[in-house]
């Protein structure tokens, strides 16, 4: 695995040699895509946030079914701090906070000593207080601020305005990881961690190549009679499909959100029973601040509860389908609009499941 | 830019949100977090359009070229119906809530589907304000003026997700928290989960005994603002119509409080020369506001000797009508009972205050806010813009112009400094409107000459304002003469009582309406009220004499709470 490779800050002396400016053009050079989520191109935003005032490791990994972070963590914490000084060099920035989720807690004692020892510029923990919404990019400025973790409108983009109103770059830890590796011969810009759970004989973290077929992954992680797969919470679900070319592009073709946490479950389970779990969890992590997700995931969830006990009426179920579409619509942040993906795909895809729920 | 909005083509050469450019162009969107004073945050989604093909709120995003705008289609009358049956269950009744789909432009729906979910207790343990957050949508408007612009913090948000509530700091009662009661929360609360305690019904009760002798005062605020909860446009003073209400309600007296101001500026522009002249205790804060009271009390102790130590105005009138009238009157003061009629919610507890009585009396038995004004003549059925015009009753006469004006922030300082430059020099100022002391601003300076002396004067409204000049004065005490607070934004006419919708627009019309009242009437300073000048003969004796001290001077404590 590249992740793993030790690069003892060879690399950060390398990207010493280059100007910032030269530095930013090779990163976008690179083709390197931000691994937070949202696949934005990490040389655009550092090209966007110089000179930033602070960078931000984004290590609030919470999303169900991924724990790439954690990975990253225990394997080769030194290249994520290589990283932040390549990175900080780069957009000119004195400052950078590591924001940790707080069941990350024990990793404070380790990161501390690394940046103590190796690290040329300020390093300074933050660790959260547990809230998943504190993984989004404006929220997370929030948290650090000591505000409460909601979510702020964009624009403006922290790179414009983020942190105490400053320019502020905020990169996911895997991106920070693959920075020193650009500068290896045999960098991979595809290169990506999955997260595999579910019923799988070996679930883990894997380093692969965007573009891998669904199949080629079942197989590698032993997959037991796989019959839908879930990506993330927020990702949307599909029935298990050998062909399925996992990548953002792709992905989008199928209205679904590409979440490298990738969930497999066989015929046993049944659908709307996770997707039940799927609301719950957006029902207690959202922000609280927006009416349509926070309401509106609360009424589904209730709605949901139902069929521990009867049958949806036909009325009900018709509320569910508009909820699911009212969510996304009026929310403003990206968990509101994508609370609801999973639903959404799990009844168009496993539509004969919720059918026999129904009266 | 140019935008298409509705299918109409509109250039646009200034920056603004999606709302402002629609209701610029008549087109009225739905909205219910929305506020034109404070910062959009779309929270509700009720004001959703379509742009460019994806729906967004209109409040808290920007125009730009090129934007395609509907504003109304099938799917956005889909997208508001279920908006409107999430936010239903949260009003108080389901007639308001109907009223407020209809005024907001929501498409009306059948039935409500969903039932309100846990919430709190209500805490009604304030004298000022009722808080019964099973209404509350979370719009998060009341915390926006709580914390941001009155930096009192005696409310927040505490959980998140579903579990989120507006409540009060650190799970406290009300009363125990910093709360100064100004009431700025329930101006904006747009379902009426936190309100003003009312006290309406109760004397819609008293009013009934024959026994009582129950006299009514009115601000000089009330009258350019009460229209407005009859459906009238904002700015129209409704002075007679309203003295006439009343009396049908069945006051026998109705007062106007703007001579209980003038005593105070009499009072007051004594104390500042007294001040001046002993170069002690400057700057003289003035002390109207009981909102600041509460404040500089709570949070500023060490500067409580700076505030003038006059009582409001109606208490000074509530004061003078339990002894003053009740002598000439003849009628028992215990037997009396005096209901101000305040824009503020402030008052009620200041009315309750120990110092605000005399010998067991209290000076004002009740305070009832515009809003509650409101509410007890519509309880009769009558209809305020069908009334006619009626005088105020007349024992000790009107009020001065200078009493009008203390409706708007900069108003007390006029007419003290109107009464100060006669009393200091024997002429009045030659121009009687000081232009320099009015404007909109929360936080003005200017200096005026009186005789061979230049005061410095500040006009503070809002208490983020007056956080602000407190810790000037901490660095330089002696920069002032004379600082005017007033703890609502724009004054009282702003007040926490008024009528909802308040904002900026409408408090300036209410503040123009207030200075062409002063400009109408014959005496415009109080010095010069003939009335005043009987009353300081027949009873009171002089500005801070003896019996003046005693009926119209109070006194303060520090009321710190410790750990906040």
């Amino acid at each position: 695995m590249q992740i793993k490779r030790k690069t003892n800050f060879e690399n950060f002396k390398v990207a010493k040699k280059l100007s910032p400016e030269a530095l930013i053009k090779k990163v976008e050079k690179s083709g390197l895509m931000g691994r937070g989520g949202a696949n934005f191109p990490t040389g655009l935003k550092w090209k966007m946030s110089r000179p930033a005032k602070y960078l931000i490791c984004n290590a609030d990994e919470s999303e169900p079914g991924r724990f790439k972070d954690k990975f990253v963590l225990d394997n080769n914490p030194e290249i994520v701090i290589e990283g932040i000084n390549i990175a900080m060099y780069a957009l000119s920035t004195k400052q950078c906070f590591f924001y940790l989720r707080e069941e990350f807690k024990k990793y404070k004692e380790k990161l501390e000593k690394i940046i103590k020892e190796k690290s040329k510029y300020k390093i300074t923990i933050v660790i959260g207080a547990g809230s998943y919404i504190c993984g989004e990019e404006t929220a997370i400025l929030n948290s650090i601020e000591g505000k409460r973790a909601e979510t702020r409108h964009k624009p403006p983009y922290p790179s414009e305005r983020g942190l105490y109103d400053e320019k502020t770059c905020v990169n996911n830890i895997e991106t920070l990881a693959r920075i020193p590796l650009i500068f290896e011969d045999d960098f991979d810009n595809e290169l990506t961690l999955f997260s595999v759970s579910g019923d799988v004989q070996s679930p883990g973290v894997y380093e692969e190549r965007q573009g891998i077929t669904l199949k080629y992954l079942a197989e590698k992680v032993g997959a037991i009679d796989p019959y839908a797969i879930f990506f993330g919470a927020s990702g949307g679900c599909i029935p298990f499909q050998q062909d399925l070319i996992l990548s953002y592009k792709e992905m989008e073709k199928t209205g679904n959100f590409f979440q490298t946490g990738i969930m497999f479950f066989n015929n046993e389970k049944s659908v709307p029973d996770i997707c039940r779990s799927i609301i719950q969890f957006f029902n207690e992590e959202n922000c609280g601040k927006c009416l349509p997700c926070r309401e509106g995931n609360f009424r589904l969830l209730q709605l949901f509860q139902v069929i521990l006990k009867r049958k949806w009426t036909k009325e009900e179920f018709q509320i569910i389908q508009d909820l699911i579409d009212f969510v996304p619509n009026g929310s403003q942040c990206g968990l509101g609009k994508s609370s609801t993906i999973a639903l959404k795909s799990a009844i168009k895809y496993f539509k004969n499941e919720f059918d026999k729920l129904i009266e | 830019m140019l935008v298409t909005i509705d299918g109409k083509k509109i250039k646009v050469n200034k920056k603004c949100t999606i709302l402002e450019l629609a209701t610029k162009n008549g087109i009225k969107i739905p909205t219910l977090c929305y506020h034109p004073d404070l910062r959009s945050d779309g929270k509700c989604g009720v004001c959703v359009v379509e742009v460019n093909g994806k729906l967004m709120t209109s409040c808290n995003n920007d125009i730009s070229d090129g934007m395609i705008i509907q504003t109304t289609n099938e799917r956005i009358i889909k997208q508001r119906k279920i908006n409107a049956q999430l936010v239903g269950c949260n009003f108080e009744d389901e007639e308001e809530f109907r009223k407020w789909l209809k005024l907001s432009n929501m498409p009306d729906i059948d039935e409500l589907k969903f039932k309100p979910h846990a919430s709190q207790e209500l805490d009604d343990s304030s004298h000022d304000i009722v808080m019964d957050f099973k209404n509350c949508v979370l719009c998060g408007r009341c915390i926006q003026k709580c914390r941001d612009i009155q930096t009192v913090n005696a409310i927040c948000y505490k959980g998140r997700a579903n579990a989120t509530v507006v409540t009060k700091s650190l799970g406290k009662k009300l009363i125990d928290t910093n709360c100064v009661g100004c009431g700025q929360c329930s101006l904006v609360c747009p379902t009426n989960a936190i309100r003003e305690k009312e006290s309406y019904k109760e004397i819609k009760k008293l009013l009934k005994d024959p026994k009582k002798h129950i006299i009514a005062q009115t601000a000089p605020s009330i009258r350019v603002a009460l229209g407005e909860e009859f459906g009238l446009e904002a700015g129209i003073s409704v002075t007679g119509q309203m003295v006439s209400a009343l009396k049908k309600v069945g006051f026998k007296k109705v007062f106007d409080t703007n001579f209980g101001a003038d005593l105070t500026i009499m009072e007051e522009a004594s104390e500042l020369i007294e001040r001046i002249r002993k170069n002690k205790d400057l700057p003289l804060i003035t002390s109207c506001c009981p909102a600041w009271i509460n404040f500089i009390e709570t949070f500023y102790p060490e500067y409580l000797n700076h505030l003038s130590s006059c009582k409001s105005p109606h208490q000074m009138f509530g004061a003078l009508i339990k002894t003053y009238y009740a002598q000439k009157t003849k009628i028992n003061p215990r037997d009396i009972i005096v209901v101000s009629i305040m824009p503020c919610t402030a008052k009620k507890y200041e009315s309750c205050r120990e110092e605000m009585s005399v010998g067991g009396i209290r000076d004002v038995d009740f305070v009832i806010t515009t809003r509650e004004c409101a509410k007890l003549i519509k309880s009769f059925n009558i209809d305020l813009k069908l009334e006619k015009k009626m005088q105020f009753d007349n024992p000790m006469g009107p009020g001065s112009g200078g009493g009008a004006i203390f409706a708007s922030s900069g108003g007390v300082m006029e007419s003290a400094i109107r009464t100060a430059h006669y009393f200091l020099t024997g002429k009045e100022y030659s121009a009687i409107d000081f232009k320099v002391l009015r404007g909109n601003s929360g936080f003005r300076e200017a200096s005026i000459k009186i005789g061979n002396k230049t005061l410095n004067l500040a006009i503070i409204h809002s208490l983020k304002n007056a956080r602000k000049i407190l810790e000037i004065l901490k660095k330089t005490r002696h920069k002032y003469h004379f600082i005017e607070i007033m703890a609502c934004p724009g004054g009282c006419i702003g007040g926490g009582g008024q009528p909802k919708p308040t904002s900026k627009e409408i408090i300036k019309k209410r503040a123009k309406a207030s200075y062409e009242e002063d400009k109408s009437l014959e005496f415009r300073q109080a010095h010069k009220n003939p009335n005043i000048i009987k009353v300081y003969m027949e009873f009171l004796g002089k500005p801070l004499g003896k019996l003046s001290k005693k009926l119209l001077h109070t006194k303060y404590s520090d009321k710190s709470k410790c750990g906040l």
